[in-house]
Order: C-alpha cells, then structure tokens, then sequence
C-alpha cells in the first residue's frame, strides 16, 4: 500500500539536501547538477545510512522505494526528452573531418581500455549470470558517455559556447550522445534477449520499423506543433499534453520493444523541429519540473544503491582507481590527442578533453539501466558512480587550470578588436 | 595532404582500436566468471535434523543474495532483515553461520549446504532460487 506520509516526507528531505548541497558547490564553482549527485549520495548507505542507520531505514524503508523508483523514472522519461530536444543536428554542421575524428576518437578510446579493463574485472566483479561480450560492451559504453546537459551548462557558465572549442565540444557531445545511446540499446536487447519471452527478430525488427516511423512518418507531423506556436507565440495547454502523450507513448513502444523507456523518450525529443524559439519554449516548459522536482530524486535513488566505501575492503577501493584512470585516460586523453592531431593548438585540445570527461548525470541515468538489467553488479555500480562523480567534479577546476578565464577573455577581447 | 593525414589518423585511432576490441571480446569468452547466486532462494530443511524447521520467525523465500562477483551480501527474510557477508571461492559459499556448494546450471541453480543456528546442531539445506522478479515488481 502506498505510504503517502514517507513518499511525501522522502521528496522534502531530498528536495532540501539537493538545494543546500547544490548551493554549496555552486559557491565552489561547480554546477549545481553536481552537488545534487553528491546530495544523492549523502543520504544513502554511503553516509546516512553508515552514520545513522536507524535514522535512514526510518527515512528511506525498503518497502517504500519502488514508489520513489516510480517518481524517478517519470522524471527521468521527461529529462531524456528534454536531452533529445535540446540535440540539434546543426551543431555539427561546419566541422567536417576533425569533428568527426575527434567526436569517434573519444567514443572509441575509451570503449576499447572499458573493454581491457572488462579482462580484469569481469572474474572479480561479475558472475557467470552476465556474458563476458555483455559486460565489456556495458563498460565501453559506460566510460565514452558525455554528459550532454553538464558540459552545455559549464560552458555557458564560463562563456565559452561560443568559442571555437565551445561549440566543437557540443558538436563531439552530440555525436557522442547518439553514438552511446545507440549502442546502450544494442547491450539491452543483447542482455535482454537471453532473458526475454519474446524472439530476439521480434525486438530487432521492431525496433527497425520503430526508428523508421519515427524519423519518417512522427517527425513529418511534429512541425504542426512548431507552426501553431508561430502563430499564438505559444502552445495552449492541450497542445502541451498531446507533446506529453507522444513522449509517454514513444517511451511505452521501446520499453515494450525490449530496449527501455529512456530510448523512446530521447527519440522524441531528438526527432523534433529545432527552430531556436521554439525549442527554447518546449526547454522551459518541461525543464524546471523536471530538474527541480524529479531529477534530485533519482540522485536520491541511485544514492540509495550505491554503497562507495561499504563492504569489499580495500580491492574494492583499488579498482576504482583503476576504473577512475582508465575512464579519464581513455576520455580525457583520446579526445584531446584527436583534436590536437586534427590542428588544435594544445591548450584548446586539453580543454576539449577535459570537457568531453565530464560524464555527470547521463552516466548514472546509464548506469542504472545496466544495474536494472542485470549487467554490472552492485559493487560496480558503485565504483562507475564514483567515476562519474570524480571526473565530473574535476571538469571545472582542471579547465580553469588549462585555459583561466583571464586568458579566455583576453582572447575574446582580441577577436572583437579585429573583427571591429 | 591535411585530408589524407586525417584519414590515416582516422584509420589507425578509430579503425585499429575495433580491431582491438573484436579482440578483447574474443580473449574475454574464455574467462570463467563467479557463478551467480543473486536472488531470492526458498530453502527447505533437513526434516530429520533437529531444528529442522529453522528459526521460527524464517519466512520463504528465506534468503535474498545480492552478489558482486566474489562477494555477496545475503539478508535473511526474518522480519529483522538480518545480513551476512559472504564471499564465494569456486563452487562454495561462506557466511559466518552458512556454509554451502553452489551446483546446478545457471537456470537450475541450488544452494546445498549447513547453517548455523543458536543451540543446535549444524543444520542441512537445500536452497533453491526463486524465478527473477520482473522490474519494478
């Protein structure tokens, strides 16, 4: 039965501890999605529950989770369309080979040392439940994630989306994003498939023609949305709600297909029109909902299944570094010897780097599809929520480092005077 | 010439990484892995042995195993929620109070071993692992 005085009581303590910990940060000149994730993890077993246990179960009892699981992943559905809506295929137009070495060379480093490191940790941290190929796959694809949203925030913090670095990083992020995502749904069905009722042809064919209709027939209609915004310079709230259901059921098709909600909700979002207002109108509608209210509860949710610290001794502490190093090796180091080689100047391709390593939130949203189906165990989990956090943490501070603010605006300075 | 740099670049940072990685699945088939106990498992008692039941207050499923490779935590259905620390070497599982061998195929997994309960003897089980739940359940 549903406990309305706990589920109430979970979403104001998590509400409050996001806020404080994000305006901590903030004052630290981190983002404040940052210090939410930290929020998150402060009230599972990590802290709260290893600090006061009784205080956390009386919080957060097992029993009353699926409910906060539940509020979690509606607000979930709506950030990956938000996430999908705010793509635009435009952001790569004009880079031509070096955006595309760069953006593949920080895919593909990465994904190849996640799978090397998959040779180690596969007979330490998985069982013979979860394929070797399955695993590998899982962890490339965890550790070439970019975090789509963080970088744009960190780089319109600092000024810099404007700048030739800025807007190749969105660029590289897109095609990172797509790339990812495209190979996320690939391990589902091949995880799910050995699990699942239905023949694996269903799944693959189904997601086919899902795609096809998708790109072919919805996106054809969806500018009938854009046209009635042109006209009243807004939507009325029944336009609003058919958005809303289109998502739900774009989101229903591949959870039902056997890939995951999140799939069909980014799709969507990626498929529609991308005129700036527009866009602009449908991000603030959906985005303060869902990054105010529902996305600090799935920090608060994957805080409560992460255990960093508890249990596993010292080993557990030594694969995380190693986790750590080859995700900022792979990540860090990949793009910025593909941009340098690609003509960067040093300074610029270490920035493009460091921002291409920030993983935030896209890589928890990840990693907990891949604790749900069963390919990472918790222990994993974990130690990738650690790298997460680190390597998104590190982002602001290693960048100011490699390219100061005062050099930045020197530099922009310059442009101006010789444009003028 | 920049174009034929960039597509030499591509070829040996993008091209021969795969190539490595087609590798590295294949190397990694061969890796034998923890087999895997995660779940709910119903366990039945020995009815000869004496405290053949269990404790009383041992609901089925009786265990729940969360397992990261080696280690497992295992938290018995006794209304306190009591957990173990496991740890599994080959085909045995160790607890503080359990002892048991791991057998059976991945689909047909059982747990056969002894537990350890306040003023009896060694008790035998056999466990045997319950269908996963679905998402959400």
């Amino acid at each position: 039965m549903l406990d309305l005085f706990h589920l109430v009581l979970q979403i104001a303590v998590i509400l409050v501890a996001a806020r404080l910990v994000g305006f901590l940060f903030q004052k630290i000149h981190q983002p404040q999605v940052m210090g939410e994730m930290v929020a998150g993890i402060l009230l599972g077993p990590s802290l709260l529950g290893w600090l006061a246990p009784g205080v956390s179960a009386a919080l957060f009892p097992p029993a009353s989770l699926s409910y906060l699981n539940a509020l979690s992943q509606v607000g979930l559905v709506v950030f990956m369309f938000v996430v999908g809506l705010a793509l635009n295929p435009s952001d790569l137009h004009g880079y031509g080979h070096a955006a595309v070495l760069t953006s593949h060379v920080s895919i593909v480093a990465p994904f190849c040392l996640g799978g090397l490191t998959a040779l180690y940790l596969y007979p330490r941290l998985s069982d013979d439940g979860v394929t070797f190929t399955g695993f590998a796959l899982f962890m490339g694809a965890a550790m070439s994630i970019t975090a789509f949203p963080v970088l744009a925030r960190i780089l319109t913090e600092r000024g810099l989306l404007r700048s030739r670095m800025g807007t190749m990083a969105i660029a590289c992020a897109a095609v990172d994003d797509v790339t990812g995502w495209c190979i996320l749904a690939y391990i589902v069905v091949l995880v799910r498939v050995t699990h699942a009722a239905r023949p694996a042809w269903v799944t693959i064919a189904g997601s086919l023609a899902y795609v096809l209709i998708m790109v072919f027939v919805v996106r054809r209609i969806l500018p009938a949305f854009e046209r009635e915004f042109r006209k009243r310079d807004r939507l009325s709230d029944n336009l609003v709600a058919v958005i809303v259901v289109l998502v739900l059921v774009s989101a229903l098709a591949t959870e039902w297909l056997g890939i995951h909600l999140l799939f069909g909700a980014f799709l969507m979002g990626a498929i529609m029109p991308k005129t700036p207002e527009f866009t602009h109108y449908l991000l603030h509608k959906f985005e303060s909902v869902t990054v105010v209210l529902l996305l600090p509860l799935f920090f608060a949710f994957t805080g409560l299944r992460t255990r960093i610290g508890v249990g596993g001794g010292r080993a557990i502490w030594f694969y995380s570094a190693i986790v750590i190093v080859v995700a900022i090796t792979g990540k860090l180091g990949g793009s910025m010897f593909a941009a340098r080689l690609a003509g960067m100047p040093w300074r610029e391709a270490a920035s493009l780097g460091i921002l291409m390593n920030t993983r935030g939130l896209m890589e928890l949203v990840i990693l907990n599809i891949g604790l749900d189906i069963g390919v990472i165990s918790p222990a994993m989990f974990s130690i990738m929520v650690l790298m997460a956090l680190v390597t998104t943490f590190m982002t602001t501070p290693l960048l100011e480092w490699v390219y100061p603010t005062r050099l930045l605006r020197a530099q922009m300075d310059e442009v101006h005077k010789n444009v003028a | 010439m920049v174009k034929n740099n960039l597509v030499a670049a591509y070829l040996l940072l993008v091209g021969m990484p795969v190539l490595g990685l087609l590798g590295i699945l294949e190397a990694g088939r061969g890796i034998p892995a923890p087999p895997s106990i995660s779940g709910d498992w119903a366990l039945e008692f020995d009815p000869a042995a004496p405290c053949a039941n269990g404790p009383a207050s041992l609901r089925q499923p009786a265990l729940s195993i969360s397992q990261s490779g080696t280690e497992a935590l295992i938290t018995m259905n006794d209304g306190h929620a009591t957990t173990l620390e496991a740890t599994i070497d080959g085909t045995t599982l160790t607890a503080k109070w359990l002892t048991a061998s791991i057998a059976g195929k991945l689909g047909a997994r059982t747990l056969e071993g002894k537990m350890h309960f306040d003023g009896c003897a060694p008790v035998a089980f056999r466990a045997v692992r319950q269908a996963p739940k679905k998402r959400g359940e």
